[in-house]
């Protein structure tokens, strides 16, 4: 089985806006952020240095978050214009589609109004960002659930890959809203009671912490002096039965892209503090990584359909500076990060694989 | 008429998320599309609507959208015409 693409892909720009101070790429977590609570709420940017006044206001949040990732990540790049736009969102601009929803019912079907339809559907980020960099080339979305940052990567890597595109601005956008928090609690999801964020993974428990986040990557065919990593492959698998059917797919991943288990310099899991979902993180970490050092991140993101765009977002951001923040927590350090891999799954389903290496 | 300007001006604001403009700032007189407000065609869309939530008001003949969504006034006096019809 050969690798997605044939072509090194490079990341060179990076754009994150979450719970944590990411927006600003000469950060990096040297002060996370720590919520009490079952909800990590991403921390709003100042939208008027990203969008036009008389476009700001008509723009629901998701939208404005993912405006403000995706122009810092061009900047980032010093790219103004990309060949493609491609996005991932798991419940899309939720918020417009329960503003428009509720108005329906509301008023009995009558006086409905355009702006929060035309917000409400889910390619809305990716159209907005082209219209504000009047990108006419292609562009694209993809509402998978918990494959949709990977549905996502996989057709920015063959959009280049096939040489329709040399640049491509790829990235997620998912937000949260109290309905949504509270359906989702329903369903045993979320924790019960407020937790530290931060103490999380020291404390685990039935269900985790909701979070949200847009976070865009530049990806280009050529290297320059802005690259964070090389985005090398991406992988996913539907429901696997077993964690050795899992470790038989890490295997094969591995193999088509060259490489050994020995040689991954870090593992980042995708596990939540949700007691339902660790057994296969540790069987899989200590079944095919047992030398490696690991650990998760989504204490700092919280759980949502494309918390894995955070995951590649922090490994761009260590291969890059070559160094781990002490907030990952690390077993050991190790001397040089090569390789790293991201092993996620969201609610047991979708489980991927993406792996990144050193330019 | 005073009256309907100042709280049609309120909802003007609150229907097109007008962030940082007050009633103060909208002359009763200006023009809401083009100069003054600058506002377009999705807004005008919001504005028949509030129209006829609010104020029980069909725009029977769209010809006539352009003079009555001139300007806060001419909302007003189309309001007190018809309401009062």
């Amino acid at each position: 089985m050969a690798s997605a693409v044939n072509k090194r892909i490079y990341i060179n720009g990076v754009g994150c806006l979450s719970p944590q101070l990411t927006l600003d790429n000469r950060l990096f977590l040297e002060e996370p952020v720590s919520t009490e609570s079952n909800r990590l709420k991403a921390i709003d940017a100042n939208y008027k240095e990203f969008v036009p006044p008389e476009m700001v206001r008509r723009m629901g949040r998701i939208i404005k978050m993912g405006v403000a990732a995706a122009k810092t990540c061009l900047a980032d790049a010093g790219c103004q214009m990309p060949d493609a736009i491609i996005t991932g969102t798991g419940l899309g601009c939720i918020e417009d589609t329960e503003k428009f929803l509720g108005n329906m019912i509301k008023n009995n079907e009558e006086f409905l109004t355009p702006t929060a339809f035309i917000q409400s559907t889910h390619n809305t980020v990716s159209a907005q960002i082209a219209l504000l960099v009047q990108c006419h080339g292609y562009n694209f979305t993809y509402v998978h659930r918990g494959f949709s940052f990977e549905s996502a990567i996989l057709d920015s890597l063959l959009q280049i890959e096939n040489g329709r595109a040399s640049t491509v601005l790829l990235g997620t956008a998912d937000e949260l809203t109290a309905n949504s928090l509270q359906i989702q609690k329903r369903l045993g999801f979320w924790r019960r009671n407020p937790i530290d964020n931060l103490k999380l993974f020291d404390h685990p428990d039935k269900g985790t912490i909701a979070g949200e986040g847009a976070v865009f990557f530049l990806l280009d065919e050529k290297k320059n002096s802005t690259t964070y990593t090389v985005l090398q492959d991406v992988e996913m698998l539907f429901m696997p039965h077993s964690a050795d059917e899992i470790r038989s797919q890490i295997n094969g991943f591995l193999n088509r892209n060259g490489i050994s288990e020995s040689d991954i310099s870090l593992l980042l899991v995708g596990q939540n503090g949700d007691t339902r979902h660790q057994k296969v993180y540790d069987e899989v970490a200590e079944g095919s990584f047992p030398n490696v050092p690991a650990c998760g991140f989504k204490h700092l993101c919280g759980e949502y359909m494309t918390a894995s765009s955070f995951g590649v977002w922090l490994a761009a951001k260590i291969m890059k500076e070559q160094r781990i923040p002490e907030i990952l927590q690390v077993s050991k350090k190790p001397s040089e990060l090569k390789h790293i891999l991201l092993y996620n799954h969201y609610q047991g389903i979708n489980h991927s694989l993406i792996l990144l290496s050193q330019p | 008429m005073e009256e309907l300007i100042e709280k049609l001006k309120k909802e003007v604001i609150e229907q097109l998320n007008l962030e940082d403009i007050s009633p103060e700032d909208i002359e009763a007189d200006s023009p809401l599309f083009g100069e003054g407000l600058g506002l377009d065609s999705i807004d005008a869309l919001e504005l028949i609507v509030l129209l006829e939530k609010n104020y029980g008001l069909k725009i029977e003949d769209p010809k006539d959208g352009k003079k009555i969504f001139h300007s806060i006034r001419t909302m007003a006096e189309y309001i007190t015409e018809h309401q009062t019809a």
